[in-house]
């Protein structure tokens, strides 16, 4: 059951750069990126830690029976929706931008509107399935992307034109005071145990989660890669003037004796997959917490028949992502993941601290 | 169950037919891959963009000489109206994916080159590892040479850039991110290589030296050498000493290089450079194996410390800085606004000290 936890945090890492976390990071390079990275570590690892010692509490429930314990209905069905409103946006910009992505490097030709269709209809296919479903797929996925994804990552690390001394006199301006957006956008890379939320539905009694100094170690590599290759590949002045960062790290790579000469092409397909997962999870926690809203409702992690509600929900998510799309622009899109970052760090820490103070009375009552 | 089954059906099948309007992909045979671009400015007009373009031509045979290519070339007031306007001159749609060179004009890069350079990083079906370099005369003579052994569009050109094909210590290839990073860098200057046209052949053995705007100074052969070795640690290249009049010439084996930037007590600063290199000789008068290596040692180092001088002294003297000795000084000191500051007074009077320790592995032959 271990692993099944840190599928997540490992996918939630990788998928930073979907989310514009390396240009937010990169725009404050000089004022405080690397100190709010350390910060976000901190933060990142503390809330990893509380949250896992809550979901442990509980094993076999998910978020909202937790909260059902402790709370009214009144009080629990707000939350719930808000937080399935955080799960959405997140899985949204993902997809947006990655449909904004294949229309920009792939085939400048398409819509995007078209692609991002394309992709919803997947996603809502994926979104509608069974928990355990969705925690299969996302176990596959991962396994057959992740060996060529690190392998991308060496490569770059490694390659004779990355200039070091352009990462080094980056971090160098470590003596900066941290700042609330680079902290947020940092910590969101540390943001995967989240998702547990819902699959902790599928956790067994007395279930231990081992390895968590995992959640730490993996994560801040994948930080210091996210933030320094790039720098590495264009310098400390012209890094900041690209948006797609990690896309055109990746096309400053060869292979010059693989199947496909320029590494952009593998790159894409593989966070391709691993968009697809992440807002397939994503959407499929959206729908589980709104359909906790229901009193009638019993969480089923293996059902056979998918309920109607299911496609209903995941349909009006695909529609939405696609009304933004046609509404809103690049420039639109950066500032709206911005924002939600800062508001996902306020929001995971309410909700994880409010979690573990109850827990906390919850023992304690349970004890006397 | 059944009924469910025909609803999404309903809601499915109507979407997948959204899509089969087409999705605008051209296939291959209607598409023109240009393999190579040039940007000139015209001699009688400075103001606006000369653009060539060298499109390949599919054919059937591969064999030396058989590669065709179409050029076209057209003047117009911004690059981006000229590609348009080449494109109402051809039946196919230009491709830029297969790109490998941008070749600017020695007439743009001796004037301003960032517009150039603008069009090239916005662009996004531009690679960012196509080749960059300066065509002389000017990019047009370059891009409309067909070399006669070419076995099929623009190998030639990408082979000789390239490190699949020759590896000379002359060429230095410098790929479009890499020269764009260089060109708003603080610290470090672009350097771009050169290419002539002499008969039906490229000739790419001068390195021109870049400041942000335009080109600045150029290396003969000779320097290209030198800051091949010491830039990029070409392994395939030579040192020579003379010694009574007779040129020895050591083939390199082994080379690696390292500076530190040294504060003097009395506030001046001192570049210390140590070079090692270790070769087999190449060319030499008969007795060198039997002569005292050491003193031979001593010869070249003095002959390369002389040269590497020579050259470091000259792009000081060009305000330029191609090996990033302003970017390794931010990055060993404080990151503040006041380190660049420091460095913009420090490398005018930046003083050289250039050690070279060259071993000689072997003679080729004993006598």
């Amino acid at each position: 059951m271990n692993r099944y936890f840190y599928y997540n945090v490992f996918l939630g890492s990788m998928l930073n750069l979907m989310l514009y976390v390396p240009h937010i990071l990169i725009k404050y390079r000089y004022n405080g990126a690397i100190s709010s990275m350390l910060v976000a570590v901190a933060i990142g690892t503390g809330l990893a830690y509380l949250f896992t010692t809550v979901t442990q509490a509980f094993p076999g429930k998910g978020l909202p029976e937790i909260l059902y314990i402790f709370f009214p209905r009144a009080i629990v069905i707000p939350i719930l929706l808000f937080l399935a409103a955080m799960w959405y946006v997140a899985s949204a910009i993902a997809i947006i931008a990655y449909a904004v992505l294949i229309n920009r490097f792939f085939n400048p030709d398409t819509s995007a509107i078209i692609v991002l269709g394309l992709l919803t209809l997947v996603c809502i296919y994926g979104a509608t399935r069974s928990t355990l479903s969705v925690m299969f797929m996302m176990e596959m996925g991962l396994i057959i992307n992740t060996p060529l994804i690190l392998f991308i990552l060496m490569k770059s690390v490694r390659s004779e034109n990355i200039s070091w001394d352009a990462i080094r006199t980056i971090a160098n301006y470590w003596n900066q005071m941290p700042q609330l957006t680079p902290i947020a956008a940092a910590s969101y890379i540390f943001t995967g145990y989240i998702n547990f939320s819902i699959y902790n539905r599928l956790t067994p009694p007395n279930f231990r989660l081992k390895f968590r100094w995992m959640i730490p170690v993996f994560c801040t590599v994948i930080m210091l890669i996210s933030f320094f290759v790039p720098i590495g590949f264009h310098g400390t002045e012209t890094v900041v003037h690209y948006i797609y960062l990690w896309s055109v790290t990746s096309d400053s790579l060869i292979m010059n004796y693989g199947f496909i000469e320029r590494v952009i092409f593998v790159f894409l397909i593989l966070y391709l997959n691993l968009t697809l997962i992440y807002t397939t999870s994503g959407w499929h926690q959206a729908i589980e917490m709104i359909k906790s809203c229901f009193p009638s409702n019993k969480p089923d992690v293996d059902q056979r028949e998918i309920p109607w509600i299911n496609w209903a929900i995941a349909t009006l998510f695909a529609i939405v992502s696609l009304l933004y799309l046609h509404f809103f622009d690049e420039k639109e899109s950066f500032k709206l993941a911005s924002a939600w970052l800062v508001l996902r760090l306020f929001a995971e820490a309410g909700t994880v601290f409010l979690l573990f103070g109850m827990t906390l009375r919850y023992r304690r009552k349970s004890s006397l | 169950m059944r009924q469910n089954k025909l609803i999404q059906l309903a809601i499915v099948l109507p979407i997948l037919l959204a899509t089969l309007s087409g999705c605008g992909f051209k296939d291959i045979d209607k598409r023109f891959f240009v393999v190579a671009a040039g940007i000139d400015r015209p001699v009688n007009n400075p103001n606006r963009y000369l653009v060539t373009l060298k499109l390949a031509v599919p054919s059937p045979k591969i064999e030396p000489g058989s590669a065709k290519a179409q050029v076209e070339s057209v003047e117009a007031s911004t690059i981006a109206e000229a590609v348009r306007l080449i494109k109402s001159r051809v039946d196919k749609e230009l491709d830029f994916g297969h790109c490998k060179l941008y070749l600017l004009g020695d007439r743009l890069s001796s004037q301003y080159y960032p517009d150039a350079m603008d069009w090239i990083s916005r662009r996004r079906d531009i690679q960012n590892v196509a080749y960059i370099a300066i065509g002389r005369p000017d990019a047009k003579t370059v891009i409309e040479m067909n070399p006669p052994t070419e076995r099929f569009p623009g190998n030639t050109l990408f082979l000789q850039l390239g490190k699949d094909g020759t590896e000379s210590a002359y060429i230095v290839p410098v790929f479009s991110f890499d020269f764009i990073r260089k060109a708003q860098e603080r610290g470090i200057d672009p350097v771009l290589p050169i290419m002539n046209k002499e008969k039906e052949e490229y000739v790419i053995s001068k390195l021109a030296l870049l400041n942000k705007n335009k080109t600045v100074a150029t290396l003969s052969p000779n320097e290209t050498e030198i800051y091949n070795q010491i830039s990029h640690h070409m392994k395939k290249s030579t040192v020579t000493a003379t010694i009574n009049g007779q040129s020895l010439v050591l083939a390199v084996n082994k080379i690696s290089s390292r500076y530190r930037i040294v504060k003097e007590a009395n506030g001046s600063h001192i570049l210390k450079m140590k070079i090692y290199i270790s070769g087999i000789f190449e060319e030499a008068p008969l007795g060198v194996y039997s002569s005292n290596w050491s003193k031979l040692e001593q010869k070249f180092n003095e002959h390369y410390e002389a040269e590497a001088n020579h050259l470091l002294t000259k792009i000081q003297q060009a305000e330029v800085d191609p090996f990033g000795f302003g970017l390794r000084y931010r990055a060993t000191h404080a990151g503040s606004d006041q380190t660049w500051k420091a460095w913009l007074s420090i490398y005018p009077q930046l003083k050289f000290e250039i050690k070279a320790n060259i071993k000689i592995d072997g003679t080729g032959i004993s006598d």
